[in-house]
């Protein structure tokens, strides 16, 4: 059984991003890595990148906080790996 | 200058949950679960067996200020989302209009600025009555719908329809709730646009708004942080969200809390919102408010309206 995380790094959400794309993507995806283009080189839309918010925090048991999202912060792995480890709930 | 006399809704009690209509609707668990999550859609309303005459009707019942005052009243409009709601030759609008005994009004249907119609109705609504230099005469424009068919129900990835109703009376000039400005931006380009390019329209959507929304405050001779309070259609909490943070304007003076109870009720939003706001003290003589709404399906519609109450 896992424990909720308080904080996760930056590296496990890219970590977490690569394993649960396929998911979102409907296993469309060789390999994701950080300078993967969401929106381009994968085709995610609005609703895709929620349902990868989702994801991730069911996978990593967190809830973020999404008021100050943007549509920058999905433009790649590593632009939401960053914004969602600086925007955890419960951690303010 | 358009004024808002009086408004009254009607919302039925039934409230369904998202969990309940994505099972009806065939959606993913995980959709459902991104509404409710980050849209933070909950519940919506529906009339089982109720009319959309009884609908609206119910709305317009409420509305004090109409009794007494039906022979002032020169126009009736129902601003719809659809265009087409109850087979040929079925006329809500007619129908409502001789059960309120307003035979002697002009009654007529306003379409295809989608949810942002009712906006489009209060303008041509006062459009109307200062031409016909009566400053007596009144105009009842009324909103709401059946949420009868999938598309009356869903906007994938963006919202969930609700049943409800709104009425509204509107003079050419008045005292208060005076329409200072509106602004619309058309975009044919999304002619059908939840079927060919959903992505598209998603993308376009904030900025659309915003520019209307700071065209809006702009022709009203105002500057954005004037405007107290907004009132929003009611598609979903992550929309206004991320606009507000486009806009530089706090999302705690956008009126969302109607949003998980109700679901978005069709045009009826701008005037459930403002009920809303009106019970709670927070429009002050004086204040300046700003109504946004936002529509598509044959073409998109962005509109905002900024009036001072």
């Amino acid at each position: 059984m896992t424990t909720p995380l308080d904080t996760v790094t930056r590296e496990q959400v890219v970590t977490t991003i690569c394993t649960v794309l396929p998911r979102v993507t409907r296993g469309e995806l060789a390999v994701a890595t950080e300078d993967t283009r969401l929106m381009e080189d994968l085709g995610l839309s609005s609703s895709s990148t929620l349902e990868l918010m989702l994801e991730l925090e069911d996978a990593l048991e967190i809830q973020i906080n999404v008021e100050d999202i943007d549509r920058d912060d999905f433009r790649t792995v590593g632009t939401l790996a960053s914004f969602v480890a600086g925007h955890l709930l419960g951690e303010e | 200058m358009t004024a808002i006399e009086a408004v009254a809704t009607y919302l039925p009690e039934q409230r369904v949950p998202v969990e309940r209509l994505g099972d009806e609707l065939g959606l993913s668990t995980m959709e459902v679960r991104v509404f409710r999550r980050f849209h933070e859609l909950a519940d919506v309303c529906r009339a089982p067996g109720v009319s959309l005459v009884d609908l609206l009707l119910a709305a317009a019942r409420r509305l004090d200020a109409l009794r007494g005052s039906e022979h002032r009243v020169r126009y009736v409009l129902h601003a719809r989302t659809f265009p087409v709601v109850v087979p040929y030759p079925v006329n809500p609008v007619h129908e409502v209009s001789r059960a309120l005994g307003l035979d002697d009004a002009l009654a007529f249907t306003v379409t295809h600025h989608a949810c942002a119609t009712g906006l489009l109705a209060l303008d041509v609504a006062g459009r109307l009555l200062a031409s016909g230099g009566e400053p007596d005469a009144l105009a009842l424009i009324l909103t709401g719908e059946k949420a009868f068919t999938r598309d009356a129900q869903l906007v994938p990835g963006s919202s969930l329809f609700g049943e409800g109703a709104a009425a509204c009376l509107a003079s050419a000039d008045g005292p208060r709730d005076r329409l200072l400005a509106y602004a619309v931006n058309q975009r044919g380009e999304f002619d059908d646009e939840l079927s060919t390019d959903p992505a598209g329209f998603q993308d376009e959507y904030p900025s659309a708004l915003a520019e209307t929304i700071l065209a809006a405050v702009d022709r009203a001779g105002l500057r954005l942080e004037q405007i107290g309070l907004i009132l929003p259609h009611n598609v979903n909490i992550l929309a206004w969200q991320r606009l507000c943070l486009r806009i530089a304007f706090p999302a705690s003076r956008v009126l969302l809390d109607n949003v998980p109870l109700t679901g978005h009720v069709f045009c009826a939003d701008a005037f459930v919102n403002y009920e809303t706001a009106c019970a709670r003290n927070l429009l002050r003589p004086g204040d300046h408010y700003l109504v946004a709404a936002a529509g598509a399906g044959l073409g998109a519609t962005f509109s905002a309206m900024v009036f001072e109450h």
